[in-house]
């Protein structure tokens, strides 16, 4: 299990990541009977998570969308996951080229300027807790002490703050007032429904 | 039994309460049940990763610095993005330090601007964005100046460390420029150091790197995930070759750009002296067997005096602290933290 592991998930953020923008523009296009793209795209991520070294993908671009054309077929047929040399081997795939594809040189450039966006976008509250936590280093603790809240809103805080990130990342920084806003409206309603549940 | 099938964005939302959890310390029942959610649908390891990673990413919003206003980013709706990237206002002085708006002008004549120097303070990491979409990451007490012409790039490191982000331009090769040697780079991102009184140290982390001699034909490649450490005033014939650096290795070495240090193994004599680059602190180190012993772990640039009770604590040694001295001593007595 490698989905909070540091190595990988640095790997991740600098070789997949990029790329989600257009892995779902892709899946979007071939519009999988029945499947849904974020399902796709999330069990995508769990197989890179499972997978026991990353060291053989030299083309992690080209890696990702065959793994995500095999997480159809295995859904359509139950087929097996392909191995990382197969991949390497596929002829159809040849991005053997390793310049940074537009998407990687663009998260290179823009990054923190998109971060800075995403942070912008946040809900008034949501933004001043993840700016005290990220920007000027504050522990939770620390934050709830400053806004007089307490640890356990902060907590929540700082988890909406990342679903933001989790949007504006993924859609490529676009639609994403709409879809914040939705969120909101959802979470709030999740939230409702853990306490619900909590209560018990 | 049959279970409803989650919602990949209730996936979502669970796995950033994950990540906020995580970063404020896991109890012991709460590690068990973060590996029994992941356990289950597999979907949830995905998304954990994203979430992660996402949370990794925001660590850099610590290079927005303090004055970093987020009004200034928001996001006019339902208006589409303006093509142009916006800057954050270090990286947009940055840029008119080095002329940037102008220099596109005149790059396009063939002239250099005399560069002014873009220099980081004690502690400071600061990303600037180069005119070209280039960007090099500062650390604690770096200073460069930028030279941007119409046949290259090159960036003159005169002290300090910092990390460059390269986007091809064949037509203009990138370089960093050392006393006598400058690093030649293609694309891709790598690391040079040049501290005072210690071996210049380049790292090639994607894409490989060349060392070429400013006057003589002389040439060293440096294969990408490899590292050269070679004295400042060395010609380049009598270079080591660059040794491969294994990638667990790398990231240690690049950690300081979420403003943290990490230390494997080096003795404390050594940590202390690292914690001096970035803050006014002094580490002081009273026996020679304590300034001996190895340290391990991942600490906060910021903090040399958690550094310093960790150390304290782990060792079982005495810490006194007055002004900006902190020393460590062999306990005699009972310990104090």
């Amino acid at each position: 299990m490698h989905a909070i592991d540091r190595e990988r998930t640095r790997w991740f953020l600098r070789n997949i990541l990029p790329h989600e923008p257009a892995l779902r523009s892709w899946l979007a296009r071939r519009q999988p009977i029945g499947l849904d793209v974020d399902d796709i795209i999330q069990e995508s991520y769990a197989i890179l998570a499972d997978l026991d070294g990353i060291d053989g993908i030299r083309n992690p671009r080209a890696y990702l969308f065959q793994v995500a054309r095999s997480v159809i077929t295995r859904h359509v047929r139950r087929a097996r996951v392909v191995s990382i040399h197969t991949v390497e081997d596929l002829g159809e795939l040849d991005m053997a080229d390793d310049r940074p594809s537009p998407e990687q040189v663009s998260i290179d450039r823009d990054e923190l300027g998109r971060l800075a966006q995403a942070i912008g976008a946040m809900p008034a509250k949501t933004q001043q807790a993840f700016m005290l936590r990220r920007v000027d280093g504050l522990s939770q603790r620390e934050i709830a002490a400053r806004m007089a809240i307490s640890e356990n809103t902060v907590e929540k805080h700082i988890s909406r703050g990342l679903r933001f990130l989790i949007d504006w990342f993924g859609h490529g920084g676009k639609a994403l007032a709409k879809a914040s806003r939705e969120r909101e409206m959802e979470s709030s309603a999740f939230d409702d429904r853990a306490r619900n549940q909590s209560i018990h | 039994m049959t279970i409803e099938r989650e919602t990949s964005r209730s996936i979502d939302e669970q796995a950033a309460d994950w990540i906020a959890r995580l970063d404020r310390g896991l109890s012991e029942a709460e590690s068990q049940a973060l590996n029994d959610w992941l356990a289950g649908d597999p979907r949830r390891r995905g998304a954990m990763l994203r979430a992660n990673a996402l949370g990794m990413l925001s660590e850099s919003a610590r290079a927005l610095g303090p004055q970093f206003d987020p009004k200034q980013f928001a996001v006019p709706e339902p208006a589409p993005q303006p093509r142009t990237r916006r800057v954050t206002r270090r990286s947009m002085l940055a840029m008119i330090g080095t002329g940037g708006a102008i220099a596109a002008s005149v790059v396009a004549l063939g002239i250099s601007l005399p560069a002014a120097a873009i220099t980081t303070g004690l502690g400071e990491v600061r990303l600037v964005t180069l005119e070209d979409g280039s960007t090099m990451m500062l650390n604690t007490q770096t200073s460069v100046k930028v030279h941007y012409g119409a046949r290259e790039r090159s960036v003159e490191l005169l002290y300090g460390e910092a990390f460059f982000t390269v986007l091809a331009d064949p037509s203009r090769p990138f370089f960093v420029e050392l006393p006598g040697k400058r690093v030649r780079a293609t694309r891709g991102t790598f690391r040079v150091r040049k501290l005072d009184g210690k071996p210049v140290d380049i790292l090639a982390d994607q894409g490989g790197l060349a060392l070429v001699a400013a006057s003589a034909p002389a040439l060293l490649q440096l294969p990408q995930g490899s590292r050269l450490v070679f004295p400042s005033e060395s010609p380049i014939a009598q270079l080591p070759t660059p040794q491969p650096i294994a990638p667990d290795l790398v990231s240690r070495e690049l950690v300081w750009r979420e403003g943290k240090i990490a230390f494997e193994g080096e003795a404390l004599i050594d940590a202390a002296a690292e914690f001096a680059r970035y803050s006014k602190v002094r580490i002081e180190i009273r026996d020679p067997s304590l300034a001996r012993e190895p340290v391990a772990g991942l600490f906060a640039a910021s903090d040399p005096i958690g550094f310093s009770r960790a150390v304290a604590s782990l060792f079982g040694a005495r810490i006194e602290q007055s002004g900006n001295t902190v020393v460590l001593s062999r306990n005699q007595g009972r310990p104090q933290i």
